[in-house]
């Protein structure tokens, strides 16, 4: 065998479970079909969309907010190419990270795209020069995922775009559509938004970010309604036409009535489906579900016992992080360790601004548990921290078992809020009490103090600042 | 059904054995399983009957009151116990408890007359703990007993109080914050995974592994039920997993791994087996009588041809009378019983600061058993005639054996007699059975030579041994008891008359 464990894909899972599995003493090769490494999360995913949100936030502060501060600006501009530029340049910062670290870990990096023969040899086909083929012990699937197109139209990179293109669009668009209140939708949405463009976003369910806590997405609702986004829910897309110059999506509301929406473009983002097309999964026996996920056990084995398979290719939330996590798990199983992952306490983060992020139960899941639980919100608006950088939109919940006081869940919308899930993250993988977090010290001015305020309204209902 | 007390100082008792299986149809009184206490084994009848559920495997050790298995009313057709369970669970009440504002404190009962301070040994529930009226929440300590603490209000458990504090009679020990109604039964079912753990120190998150942790216990193949976590709330850190890992590799050994090392040829295999309950207490006792008593031995020796003779010329008769052999513990009994009351410095024991004289004498006869060595009591043996000692010594030695004795059996003896010459042993120095204060060692009997009337004969010979606590005992009490003895064991014909 050439080496002890094969990597197809570089994405966060695929990269990670590389550097860990060379880090334990196998002989690793990583496979990628892309000329850079790191994946739809580095190249067209998470990175370039956050280089973007900034950029946009920064336009709109100086937009709106500076002269609140006492800053006075001549009407700020939009100079989109550089703003995609800057992108493209921390994208290849980062891509040019993961390089390094497959050279510093003496990973092989083999071009092209991996198809196995059998169950130990797949062979990498470069877009130009010849195939190789390469033996290995152990292969970890990590080919994530990529956006999935309406039936009735699918994306024709033009008019009718996936979040990939709309990365890299050439000029602001006048009216974009998004199909789809997820967090993709939500997150480009609000972009464009906030650089000029109107934006409509239609959602099928009665809420935007429907999987998350019922609470965040009316409060991202209501402040993406006050950044000017004019939001559609409980509306079916039948029909999306790219008339050449505009594009017109026609919507069903619930009860009847049609609504015909025209706009430049239409961004779809409905969701994700596994990636696995050339992969030639049936030369070496794994199987894949009815939703093209790849089967795995709870160890993430497929049903061939030496080929493992991990991130958006397989069951659960299609998160970078997630991925990661299965990445390390994987490698280490394969040294003999046993990791363990909470799936449950896998964080979500949606990157608008403000941010949206939960960790645990939502309330909708403890009520359809029939558990007895309480509930602690303490809104942003009453946090000094806030008031100060005028950053009041916002609050957060935390979700308490009524009787232990043990949270099960905490859901944070309002700056920030990303980087704080992780103190809830914490918390709750040692199984922390309301009471605990409330007791622990806050430094002031933060917004992590919400946290606690909220911890004590679901302790006994005794926040100090409200 | 819960664990009974099984007697004063019992706290835990180990499931034996199941005699019947999950599921079973037993009726009311029949015997489920067998437990084993410190002290005995005994019998567990069915409280009523129905479909048995249990909860506590073989092997596990449980307090008393805990809950060992349910019974389910029903049939024993296949279908209907399932449904009964899906009953159960839909039947009580959801209504979660309310508070209703109101506090009751908790106070340090009167015990006793003479008490005037207690120590709360353990608290039995977690601060926070929802307790229901009645539930045993500590166990409290004063220099006699040690008692149970029930509460008195359902609701939320504050203790004041903490273990090993020492409070006046009246002393606030916890306040309860009065709930109405239950807490929600699925409250139990959310984390099933910690629930034994739970059952020990009431927290919800105790035996909860921190992510290093529990990677590290599971590569160890370790259960975190089995590692006593010493973070917040019972919580296991990653150094309780760390050290989980050698105390497990010692347990790992001890169904009897051998370890070799290689210099040494041949085998040398150790076993390790878990002291029982009965040997654990057994050691526990026998040390504290030593350190605790001014024990000192005394000897002499017996002539047993007279007892020899008069067993050889009426055993026969005696057996076909009585049904029962005529041995020489009854002359022993008999003997003992009459130089007691003799002595009865001899049949008494100290309690504090007094000495408890008894006008009677349970003799307490040390029996061995597989299990260990067990001391049931004939009572008032006083009184007894032969016949009658040696069918109650059958009949306890029988249940002794078959580890049936009840724990009303053992207890409350005032002298114990001991046979070591049953296994061969020439002479020995027996310790006390505390709280007694004396017993009397019995040997093998050899043919010795003997001086008798100037003459060197040969006559079996037993040597005698009173163990004594000179607290209470003197050297004259002592030996004058053991020549007694001698004497009433040396002319039998004394005993009859008494004198």
């Amino acid at each position: 065998m050439d080496y002890q464990v094969i990597v197809i894909g570089s994405g966060p899972g695929g990269y990670v479970a590389a550097i860990r599995s060379a880090q334990l003493g196998f002989k690793t090769a990583i496979i990628e079909k892309y000329p850079t490494l790191g994946g739809t999360c580095l190249n067209v995913g998470c990175i370039p969309s956050k280089a973007l949100l900034d950029s946009s936030e920064h336009f709109y502060n100086a937009a709106h907010h500076f002269s609140a501060h006492g800053i006075t600006v001549s009407p700020p501009k939009i100079d989109l190419k550089q703003m995609i530029a800057r992108k493209d340049d921390v994208v290849k910062q980062n891509v040019d990270g993961i390089a390094y670290l497959m050279k510093k870990n003496k990973i092989d990096v083999l071009q092209g795209t991996g198809s196995f023969k059998d169950k130990n040899t797949i062979t990498v086909t470069p877009e130009k020069g010849t195939p190789k083929v390469v033996t290995g012990e152990k292969i970890i699937i990590a080919t994530g995922s990529k956006p999935t197109p309406l039936p009735f139209a699918p994306f024709d990179k033009k008019r009718i775009i996936s979040s990939t293109e709309a990365l890299s669009l050439k000029s602001v668009p006048k009216h974009l559509i998004v199909i789809g209140g997820g967090v993709i939708g939500m997150e480009l949405g609000s972009v464009y938004r906030r650089i000029g463009s109107e934006v409509t976003i239609i959602e099928f369910l009665d809420s935007i970010i429907p999987t998350m806590d019922g609470t965040m997405g009316k409060e991202l609702h209501k402040v993406s309604k006050k950044l000017g986004i004019n939001i559609l829910t409980s509306h079916k897309v039948t029909a999306i036409k790219n008339k050449g110059r505009e594009v017109v999506v026609t919507a069903a509301g619930k009860e009847g009535g049609e609504v015909e929406v025209k706009g430049d473009y239409c961004m779809v983002a409905i969701g994700r489906r596994p990636y696995i097309e050339g992969l030639g999964l049936e030369n070496a026996g794994v199987k894949v579900s009815e939703r093209g996920q790849i089967e795995v056990d709870e160890h993430l084995r497929t049903h061939v016992d030496n080929i493992y398979a991990i991130g958006d290719v397989v069951r659960g939330a299609m998160l970078a992080h997630k991925a990661e996590e299965e990445g390390v798990m994987v490698a280490e199983q394969l040294a003999g360790q046993k990791p363990h992952i909470n799936y449950n306490l896998i964080p979500g983060v949606v990157y608008t601004w403000p941010e949206v992020a939960s960790v645990g139960q939502t309330e909708e899941q403890l009520k359809e548990q029939g558990r007895a639980y309480k509930t602690g919100k303490f809104p942003y608006k009453a946090l000094g921290r806030a008031r100060a950088s005028m950053d009041t939109d916002g609050l957060v919940k935390v979700l308490a078992d009524k009787h232990t006081d043990e949270v099960l869940g905490i859901h944070i919308i309002g700056a920030r809020a990303a980087d704080m899930i992780a103190a809830g993250v914490t918390a709750m993988e040692y199984r922390a009490s309301a009471e605990d977090i409330s007791r622990m010290s806050h430094a002031h001015p933060t917004y992590m103090e919400a946290v606690k305020e909220a911890c004590l309204a679901a302790t006994e209902n005794r926040p100090i600042h409200m | 059904m819960k664990v009974p007390a099984v007697g004063e100082s019992i706290a835990e008792v180990t499931v034996a054995t199941w005699l019947k299986k999950d599921g079973d149809h037993v009726s009311l009184d029949e015997v489920l399983c067998e437990l084993e206490s410190e002290k005995a084994t005994f019998e567990l009848p069915a409280e009523k009957a129905g479909i048995l559920r249990i909860r506590a495997q073989e092997g596990d050790v449980l307090e008393i009151g805990a809950v060992i298995c349910e019974i389910e009313e029903g049939d024993a057709t296949s279908e209907q116990p399932v449904d009964k369970t899906a009953d159960s669970k839909a039947m009580p009440p959801v209504t979660a408890p309310v508070t209703t504002g109101e506090v009751r404190e908790m106070i340090v009962p009167a015990v006793g007359e003479s008490i005037t301070e207690v120590s709360i040994s353990s608290w039995l529930k977690n601060e926070g703990d929802f307790v229901a009226l009645d539930d045993i929440i500590a166990e409290v300590e004063s220099e006699k007993a040690t008692f149970e603490l029930p509460a008195e209000a359902n609701g939320i458990l504050r203790q004041v109080a903490k273990e090993g504090d020492v409070l006046e009679i009246g002393a606030v020990i916890c306040r309860i914050e009065v709930m109405d109604g239950q807490p929600a039964p699925a409250e139990a079912a959310h984390t099933p995974a910690t629930s034994a753990a739970e059952a020990e120190t009431g927290s919800y998150a105790s035996g909860h592994p921190s992510p290093a942790a529990g990677k590290i216990l599971s590569e160890k193949n370790i259960s975190p039920a089995a590692v006593k976590g010493t973070g917040v709330g019972g919580r296991i850190t990653k150094e309780d997993a760390l050290r989980a890992e050698k105390k497990a590799e010692v347990q790992k050994q001890a169904p009897g791994v051998s370890v070799q090392p290689p210099a040494v040829s041949g085998n040398r295999q150790e076993t390790r087996k878990k002291l029982s309950n009965l040997r654990k207490t057994i050691a526990k006792r026998l040390v504290s009588v030593k350190n605790d008593t001014a024990m000192l031995t005394t000897f002499n020796e017996v002539n047993m041809k007279p007892i020899m003779d008069v067993r050889k010329k009426y055993k026969e008769l005696f057996k076909d009378k009585y049904e029962v052999g005529l041995g020489f513990m009854s002359f022993f009994t008999k003997a003992c019983c009459q130089a007691l009351q003799e002595w009865p410095a001899v049949n008494a024991m100290i309690d504090n600061d007094e000495v408890v004289y008894r006008d009677f004498c349970d003799v307490s006869i040390a029996v061995s058993t597989p299990r260990g060595l067990v001391v049931p009591v004939i009572r008032n043996a006083e009184s007894m005639d032969f016949k009658d000692i040696e069918k109650e010594i059958i009949h306890l030695a029988t249940k002794a054996r078959d580890g049936k004795l009840t724990i009303d059996e053992m207890t409350g003896g005032t002298f114990t007699i001991t046979n070591g010459g049953v296994f061969g042993s020439m002479l020995s120095t027996p310790i006390i059975n505390a709280p007694q204060s004396a017993i009397l060692g019995m040997h093998n009997i050899v043919e010795r030579p003997v001086v008798e009337n100037g003459e060197v004969v040969v006559r079996p010979i037993m040597y005698l041994a009173l163990s004594y606590d000179h607290r209470i005992i003197d050297g004259r009490e002592s030996v004058s008891f053991l020549v007694r003895v001698k004497q009433l064991l040396e002319d039998p014909a004394r005993l009859l008359l008494g004198v």
